[in-house]
């Protein structure tokens, strides 16, 4: 596979989210904020990134039985990575994202690119990987966030779209929402791709 | 040596040598990350209370250091601690810091009054973990100003405030409430009422 078939696959065809049903449990958290949905999707590239690189370094010495405590050591390093540099040097969405950055360690997207990629593929590989599949994760984040901050606040970005006429959704606020997009958006997809086969 | 070594790796020693071998880079790092960073995130954060608590005195926040030092002074009396305002020698008011239970977590705030207990000058949130989007609300603009000014005393005795629906006229001694957040409105309302009847007691304020 090239380098883009690569980022493609898990970026896209094979999405974590949409294909695989993984990392729902922060695309419902997050994602009535687009803010919010996209410094959490830029965390977790830099995860899947970094932690893919370094696991698929240590691939050949990583000792297969105790390979999950490995890799879970390594992933949470760099998430405090994160949380650190956030709350050093952008403390305003470090304070607005609370305790969302530390709960990227349960994202089980990295672990499953770990697990399914990192482990058996050369490191820039499964750092184009990660990057891919970290990139997939925040479009649908993204995607999610937008109807909700639309629907529930009349803004994007925070910044008003709709005007004073708009009755706000309270339900597109809250969590159940997000139930509901996420459904629908694998519905689309779903059937989209049955179509084409 | 690439024999002696193979053998090594299938040891049973192999699997816990390396785990605290790269148990010990890690966190290493993480170690020295964290002291890098934690000068800049103490500053930080000093500096942020520092101009909160002149916020609630609407006192000049341009130069939060030199200001805080001309205008404010801290004052610790047995289990109290809290920030006394002085502007001209005219005293404005105390400023406490104040905690209470919201839906998720502690809600930490800044509560200024006036020296006689009777209104309360401003509120700032400090720290809370409340939904985004709904009780995280508490933090916007329109929801502390509702608290400026707002009499506190009645027949010489606290009042605890009413929560009404959101769009509704205050009056009185009401508050408007957040929509769907009615936990995290309730809990700094009284988070105000508790701390204000437990600072006028100990302070020993004329109501």
């Amino acid at each position: 596979m090239t380098k883009k078939q690569i980022f493609m696959t898990s970026a896209f065809t094979e999405n974590s989210i949409w294909r695989q049903i993984l990392g729902i449990c922060s695309a419902l958290a997050v994602t009535n904020l687009m803010l919010n949905s996209l410094v959490m999707g830029l965390g977790v590239i830099f995860t899947l990134a970094l932690s893919g690189f370094t696991i698929s370094l240590l691939r050949n010495y990583i000792p297969k039985r105790i390979r999950m405590m490995v890799q879970t050591l390594i992933i949470a390093s760099y998430v405090i990575i994160v949380d650190l540099v956030l709350k050093a040097y952008f403390p305003q969405i470090s304070t607005a994202l609370g305790p969302y950055v530390g709960l990227i360690i349960t994202n089980c997207i990295i672990m499953g690119r770990a697990e399914a990629f990192a482990g058996k593929n050369p490191p820039l590989a499964a750092m184009i990987d990660g990057i891919g599949a970290g990139v997939g994760y925040t479009f649908v984040l993204l995607v999610i966030s937008f109807v909700r901050e639309l629907f529930g606040f009349g803004t994007l970005f925070g910044i008003p779209i709709l005007g004073d006429w708009w009755t706000k959704w309270s339900i597109m606020v809250m969590a159940p929402s997000a139930f509901f997009m996420l459904a629908m958006l694998i519905w689309i997809v779903n059937t989209k791709s049955a179509k084409r086969g | 040596m690439v024999n002696k070594k193979t053998i090594f790796r299938e040891t049973r020693a192999y699997p816990v040598v390396f785990m605290l071998l790269i148990t010990i880079v890690f966190v290493g790092i993480l170690a020295v990350l964290y002291q890098l960073t934690l000068h800049r995130v103490q500053t930080y954060r000093e500096t942020q209370l520092k101009s909160m608590v002149l916020r609630t005195f609407d006192l000049p926040e341009n130069d939060v250091e030199a200001n805080f030092t001309k205008f404010i002074s801290l004052r610790e009396e047995a289990d109290l601690t809290y920030y006394e305002a002085t502007k001209d020698s005219v005293l404005l008011g105390f400023c406490f810091p104040i905690s209470g239970s919201g839906l998720w977590s502690t809600i930490q705030a800044l509560l200024a009054v006036t020296p006689d207990f009777k209104n309360i000058i401003d509120i700032e949130i400090v720290s809370q973990n409340e939904t985004p989007g709904l009780g995280g609300r508490i933090t916007e603009s329109w929801f502390k100003a509702q608290f400026k000014g707002k009499l506190l005393v009645e027949n010489h005795l606290i009042q605890q405030f009413t929560l009404i629906p959101e769009n509704d006229q205050i009056k009185g001694f009401e508050i408007n409430q957040i929509t769907g957040a009615t936990a995290s409105s309730k809990a700094v309302v009284d988070m105000i009422y508790k701390n204000v009847l437990k600072y006028s007691k100990e302070m020993r304020a004329e109501l």
